[in-house]
């Protein structure tokens, strides 16, 4: 680590982990409420369940994307953070705001729209949260002695997250159009601006990873994200299929979300290109599997499996089932997960100054947490496609479907359990680290030549 | 090949031109979405049926044009399929229409309440949603060859005719018009959810096991009763 304040992403990271191991217990409950065992329906009825764990995975990947924001920014613009204090005062704030919410959850109190279930005031608080971090980023942009395309990127795509949040909060009597506007935040987020800030964070890992110069990494980097928007705005369309929007929705959302694997299968041969190409034997390996595997994982996910329903012919009948469940889960541990856990994978033993990036604890956690998604992946795929199957083409009633199905949830909650360890383990490392330390500054551990 | 400062062009271009579109097609349909809601039929009952769906994130369990969660049926044609008084029924006391099955919380609504509920569905099943949800295209083939898992071919004893069970209870693929509105079962699978005693239990006397129902207590001689407990448990050999 070159910049003392760098050291306040720690506790933006250690506070994302611990907030990911919740999310996990909640999905183990509505696992098992799948197939039958829903003890806890009383205190934590399904509903409550899903939007803690909705919530949760957008909270912890918001603090994980803050984390390597306060990581990358002080080193690529070359200054201290702005301010250190505002950084901590923000982390609390945002972790006080969003356990409120949670604990809200528990209480039947919401705004029961999925993925913004949050209520309006705390909604404000998140906006003046992240209005302080954009603060303390961007000033530290401004004061710094270099503006790189990296920093530009992320930034912006933090800007615009942030904005793009805003959106959200307009509502209607009418359900079609609270619904077309929820998911200006939903898809604009997670296959817009949030690609911005995976390809930033990627871009800056490849960059110091692989030893590819700058101005190519960089270059290829605008081409990917463009290759985002060319396609991912309008492919918000394929939302707007069913939900009472006009017909024309149809063409626009169906011929761009054909194109959305593009940006992404663009991401993975441009990640697997530059690992190739660099010819510097980084030490940190497994920083660059995680690189890798985010981008390969973010391809099959986010990409292809999103396409394998995005047909409107084909989503006439899974849109609404498990098939967007089996999509969902390898989309957002490939793009946005995994790039959360590269990052930190990189940037543990540089705020410690520990190398423990050969240990076999770091490669198990990452075979054991792929293998297991992707089996989770597997198991809601065949659930989900019995359930079209059956529900959707037959036309067998719902609840009779659903326990036709129990079986693939025994084996989601199998895959489920290889992947908790995988994540355990992952934890497990992170905290054998320890805590940053001040010797670390300025050490070059990594035995790299100096500069880039 | 593209230069940096093309491909930063490229970018920032290609966001310009397609956010502009993105807009432009927002505008129209702000435009279109009206008529296609039938805007004009929410009335106060719907918009309050709406915020109960939403105070008590109805969504985190079922979907509604196909959006939510997928632990609960999908509700956009739910009025058009159980009818309102079975809606009235079941939103009383969710658990009792699936005793022993996957629950679902009971919000106490009061009548006023589950009215507003029922109008704001109603109004959902009301929009015209491009052809969604679409009718099962297999449905009449599985019905004509009845090889459905859940439709028994057993033959039917007279005594299901003669108590006019399958008037209001489908069997065997035929049957339970009048029983659509009222929520009664098909009974082909009810053997997964109640054992032969408890079937005995029930047909003697279906208000001791649940006060409201609308089954009535059947003359039925302990001979009958047993045939048809022991009929209906056995559907699932």
């Amino acid at each position: 680590m070159k910049y003392a304040s760098q050291k306040v992403a720690y506790w933006f990271f250690a506070s994302a982990l611990l907030l990911f191991v919740l999310q996990l217990v909640y999905g183990f409950i509505m696992g098992f409420a799948h197939i039958g065992m829903d003890g806890l329906h009383q205190w934590i009825p399904f509903n409550t369940a899903r939007a803690v764990h909705t919530n949760l995975l957008v909270f912890w990947l918001l603090l994980g994307f803050m984390g390597a924001a306060y990581f990358i920014i002080p080193e690529e613009a070359d200054c201290e953070l702005w301010s250190v204090k505002l950084a901590y005062i923000q982390l609390v704030a945002f972790l006080v705001t969003g356990t409120t919410a949670l604990v809200g959850y528990h209480l039947n109190i919401w705004e029961g729209r999925k993925f913004l279930e949050i209520p309006r005031p705390l909604d404000y608080l998140v906006v003046i949260d992240v209005l302080a971090f954009l603060l303390n980023v961007g000033m530290t942009i401004m004061r710094g002695k270099r503006y790189t395309t990296t920093s530009l990127v992320l930034y912006m795509g933090l800007l615009f997250a942030a904005l793009l949040y805003l959106p959200g909060m307009i509502t209607f009597d009418n359900q079609t159009m609270d619904s077309f506007y929820r998911w200006w935040v939903v898809h604009l987020w997670v296959e817009g601006v949030w690609e911005l800030i995976m390809g930033g964070i990627l871009c800056y890992l490849l960059i110091k990873l692989t030893g590819v110069d700058r101005e190519l990494v960089e270059k290829w980097l605008y081409i990917i994200v463009g290759l985002t928007f060319l396609s991912g705005i309008l492919g918000t369309g394929h939302h707007y299929y069913y939900i009472g929007t006009p017909r024309y929705w149809l063409i626009i959302g169906g011929i761009f979300s054909a194109l959305e694997p593009l940006a992404f299968l663009g991401m993975a041969i441009y990640a697997l290109a530059m690992a190739k190409k660099g010819g510097r034997k980084h030490p940190n390996r497994i920083a660059l599997t995680w690189s890798l595997g985010c981008a390969i994982m973010a391809c099959v996910g986010a990409g292809f499996l999103g396409i394998a329903h995005t047909i409107p012919q084909v989503n006439m009948y899974t849109h609404g089932t498990l098939v967007t469940a089996m999509h969902a889960h390898l989309a957002f541990w490939g793009a946005y997960a995994m790039i959360v856990l590269a990052i930190m994978a990189y940037a543990m033993p540089l705020l410690t100054g520990r190398k423990l990036w050969d240990s076999p604890v770091a490669t198990w956690a990452f075979w054991t947490s792929n293998i297991g998604m992707s089996a989770m992946t597997g198991a809601f795929a065949v659930a989900g496609i019995t359930q079209v199957a059956l529900e959707r083409r037959m036309g067998m009633d719902f609840l009779a479907v659903q326990h036709e199905i129990e079986m693939h949830f025994v084996g989601l909650l199998l895959a489920a359990s290889l992947f908790t360890i995988g994540i355990l383990l992952f934890i497990w490392n992170f905290l054998r680290h320890g805590l940053p330390s001040d010797e670390a500054i300025g050490a070059n551990i990594e035995g790299l030549p100096v500069g880039e | 090949m593209l230069s940096k400062s093309q491909a930063k062009i490229f970018f920032l271009g290609g966001t310009g031109v397609f956010s502009a579109a993105f807009i432009a097609l927002t505008i129209d349909t702000h435009r279109k979405v009206p008529a296609q809601t039938r805007q004009e039929n929410i009335t106060p009952a719907v918009s309050a049926g709406k915020r109960i769906w939403e105070d008590n994130n109805c969504m985190g369990c079922h979907t509604l044009f196909g959006e939510g969660a997928y632990y609960a049926p999908e509700l956009t044609k739910a009025v058009e399929r159980r009818g309102k008084p079975w809606l009235r029924l079941f939103l009383k006391d969710p658990e009792a229409m699936f005793p022993n099955d996957r629950k679902m919380v009971n919000y106490h609504f009061n009548d006023g309440q589950i009215e507003e509920v029922i109008a704001f569905l109603e109004w959902c099943g009301n929009v015209d949603l491009n052809g969604f949800p679409a009718k099962p295209p297999l449905a009449a083939k599985m019905a004509a060859s009845s090889s459905t898992p859940v439709v028994t071919s057993k033959p039917i004893p007279p005594i299901f005719d003669a108590m006019a069970c399958t008037g209001c209870h489908a069997l065997g693929g035929k049957g339970g018009a009048a029983g659509v509105a009222l929520g009664a079962p098909p009974l082909d699978d009810v053997y997964k959810r109640k054992s032969k005693a408890e079937i005995l239990a029930w047909v003697a006397d279906p208000a001791k096991v649940k006060p409201d129902t609308k089954m009535p207590k059947l003359p039925l001689t302990p001979e009958q009763l047993n045939e048809i407990a022991e009929f209906l448990s056995s559907l699932g050999n």
